[in-house]
Parts: structure tokens; C-alpha cells; sequence
């Protein structure tokens, strides 16, 4: 009876390459379905709008954001732009907004005047002064942004949630 | 010679481990920043263009105007559970409650009631067969959400231009 016998000398090696070639797939579907567009939207509880337009951006779509959190701190791509505890007149913000401007198409009636729109994002409870803050700072000369859309979230969402 | 038989017939074997743990680590991270995607909706709006240099030659149009005031604040509440459990008193997210009294003032006409003042605006929104653009004045108090909901009747009711009227507050 050979069966039993077991040599322990024999090395016993466990063959990986179908666990790598799983893991790897797996890797691959992560990476494609992360989208990282997704990152400029900061983690907001929007109020509802029912006549919304969806917002579908296409990829590589050039979209500035500016995310406003309950207390009033803006924040663009996770970066800390403004704080009502440390207030800088709003001068950081307002260069980010130039560079925007300035990447943004012309105007097809108005040449002199920037013709994307600049998307803000709020938290629903806070105060709208915060906003209007960031409206003001778009009139500046220089910025001279005009189309806002202002975020919100459409009754499909909260059914989602 | 018989060396380099010796080194050709040794099987060469690849270090696998540290390959597998980078892979892994990268396959936790794109596990652990996932996020599903979120359709949200926008509501467009724009800002006076007659402020700063540009100035336009078109001969005004009278606009609508819509005042939001705060009666009555209301009551603050913890939407979320986790929320509720971290919440210190202050600074954490809240949303206000169904007393929250705002009042909406289109000339004469005054308001607590969102449809109302649809139904109101929605015969107010052309002149002379002119589209006549809408102004939202929101004053002390007034929050993003109280905006969002009045700019959601405005459009539906068929402006297609809403403009925002200047800071009211110091900051």
C-alpha cells in the first residue's frame, strides 16, 4: 500500500498564477469604474429641486465646481479655499476664479465675457450669504463669470438613497 | 563548461511575494476609495452682467423681483443618524424644520406659500411679448436650500433668465 506513504521531502508549492491573474482583473475593473471626476464633488447634503436639469458631465468636460459646506468653508478639489474662521477677503478664491475664467470659452455674444457656467455646490442648510459671496467675487474685473448652475439634488436621488 | 550546463539546466524562479503584496494594497485602495456615482441635478442662473466693465446696449426690461425674508427660524434637526451621534451642538450638518416660516414678497403681492407664488409669477413672465427676466433677492438669513426651492418654482414657471441681487450681509 504505496498510498499512504508521503515523502516529506517533497516540496509542495502552490501554483499563483490564477490567483494573480484574478486579482489583477479585479484590479481593472476598480480602476475603470472609479470615476475620478467625481472628486471635485465634495460630500454635500443638497436641498431638492424637482425641475432640475441632470447634471451629466462628459468626460474630460472642462466643469469648475466650488463645494460650500454647512459652516461656510469653500473648498474646490478637496482643497480649503476659504474659511469664515480665517477670512482672507476672499483672495485665494478669487485667484482660483481668474485662472477659471480664463480657461473658460468665450462667449458667443459677448467675446469680452467668459460662456461656461460655474457649478456651486451648497450644503441646503447653509446660509445663502456664503453664495452670494462667491456670486460677488465673480463679478470681479478679471473673473467676470456670469452662468451659475447651482447643484441640487432631483427626486430619483433620494429615492436612491 | 560543464558550469554553464550546470547554471542553463537551474530553473529561474521569480520572487512573486512582494508582486502579490503590491498588488493587493492597490486592489485595497481602489476598493476602499470607490464611490458610486451620483446623478445630480443643476438649476442655471446668472449674475447681473451690467456690473464691471461690460454694459449692454439693450433697453431694460422690467424685471420680476422676488424678496425672501426669514419670519420665523425654526426648528433644527439631525437628519441622519450617524449625525445625530456626533453632532456637539454646533457646527454639524442640520436641516430646518417644516416650522420654518419664509415669506415671499413679489411687489405687492406677499406669501408663506411656495405654490402660490408660482402660480403668481407664472403670469408675470413676459412684457410686450418680451421675455422678462427674474431677480431673487434673498435677505437675512435665507439659506441655500430656501434659494434652491425658489429658483425650482421660478424656472418651472417659465423665466428663463434668473439673476441674484448683491450681498445683503456683512460678513
Amino acid at each position: 500500500m504505496n498510498l499512504t506513504k508521503h515523502d516529506p521531502g517533497t516540496e509542495m508549492e502552490m501554483d499563483m498564477t490564477p490567483m494573480i491573474d484574478v486579482v489583477f482583473l479585479l484590479i481593472i475593473f476598480f480602476m475603470v469604474i472609479t470615476d475620478m471626476t467625481q472628486q471635485d464633488l465634495e460630500d454635500l447634503q443638497l436641498p431638492m429641486a424637482i425641475h432640475a436639469t441632470p447634471d451629466k458631465p462628459t468626460p474630460g468636460e472642462f466643469r469648475p465646481v466650488v463645494n460650500v459646506d454647512i459652516n461656510g468653508v469653500i473648498k474646490i478639489k478637496r482643497e480649503q479655499y476659504f474659511d469664515p474662521e480665517k477670512p482672507d477677503n476672499y483672495k485665494m478664491l478669487r485667484e482660483h476664479l481668474a485662472d477659471v475664467s480664463r480657461n473658460m470659452e468665450r462667449d458667443d455674444k459677448n467675446p469680452k465675457l467668459p460662456g461656461d457656467a460655474l457649478l456651486i455646490r451648497a450644503d441646503e442648510s447653509s446660509a445663502f450669504k456664503h453664495v452670494q459671496k462667491i456670486m460677488e467675487q465673480c463679478g470681479y474685473k478679471g473673473i467676470q463669470i456670469w452662468k451659475l448652475q447651482l447643484a441640487v439634488s432631483t427626486p430619483e436621488d433620494k429615492k436612491d438613497k | 563548461m560543464s558550469m554553464l550546463k550546470d547554471i542553463a539546466s537551474q530553473e529561474s524562479k521569480m520572487e512573486m511575494t512582494p508582486m502579490i503584496d503590491v498588488t493587493f494594497l492597490l486592489l485595497i485602495f481602489f476598493m476602499c476609495t470607490l464611490k458610486f456615482k451620483t446623478l445630480e441635478g443643476k438649476l442655471a442662473a446668472y449674475l447681473p452682467q451690467d456690473v464691471g466693465v461690460n454694459t449692454s446696449d439693450a433697453e431694460p426690461i422690467e424685471k420680476v423681483e422676488i424678496m425672501l425674508q426669514v419670519i420665523e427660524e425654526g426648528s433644527k434637526y439631525m437628519p441622519f443618524e450617524a449625525d445625530r451621534k456626533l453632532w456637539d451642538g454646533e457646527s454639524k450638518r442640520y436641516v430646518y424644520g417644516s416650522d420654518r416660516r419664509i415669506r415671499y414678497t413679489v411687489g405687492p403681492m406677499r406669501t408663506f406659500d411656495l405654490e402660490e407664488l408660482g402660480k403668481r409669477i407664472a403670469t408675470m413672465t413676459e412684457v410686450g411679448g418680451k421675455k422678462r427676466p427674474a431677480t431673487i433677492d434673498p435677505r437675512k438669513g435665507i439659506t441655500y436650500s430656501d434659494v434652491a426651492k425658489v429658483l425650482d418654482v421660478v424656472l418651472t414657471a417659465g423665466f428663463e433668465e434668473v439673476t441674484f441681487v448683491g450681498s445683503y450681509e456683512k460678513q
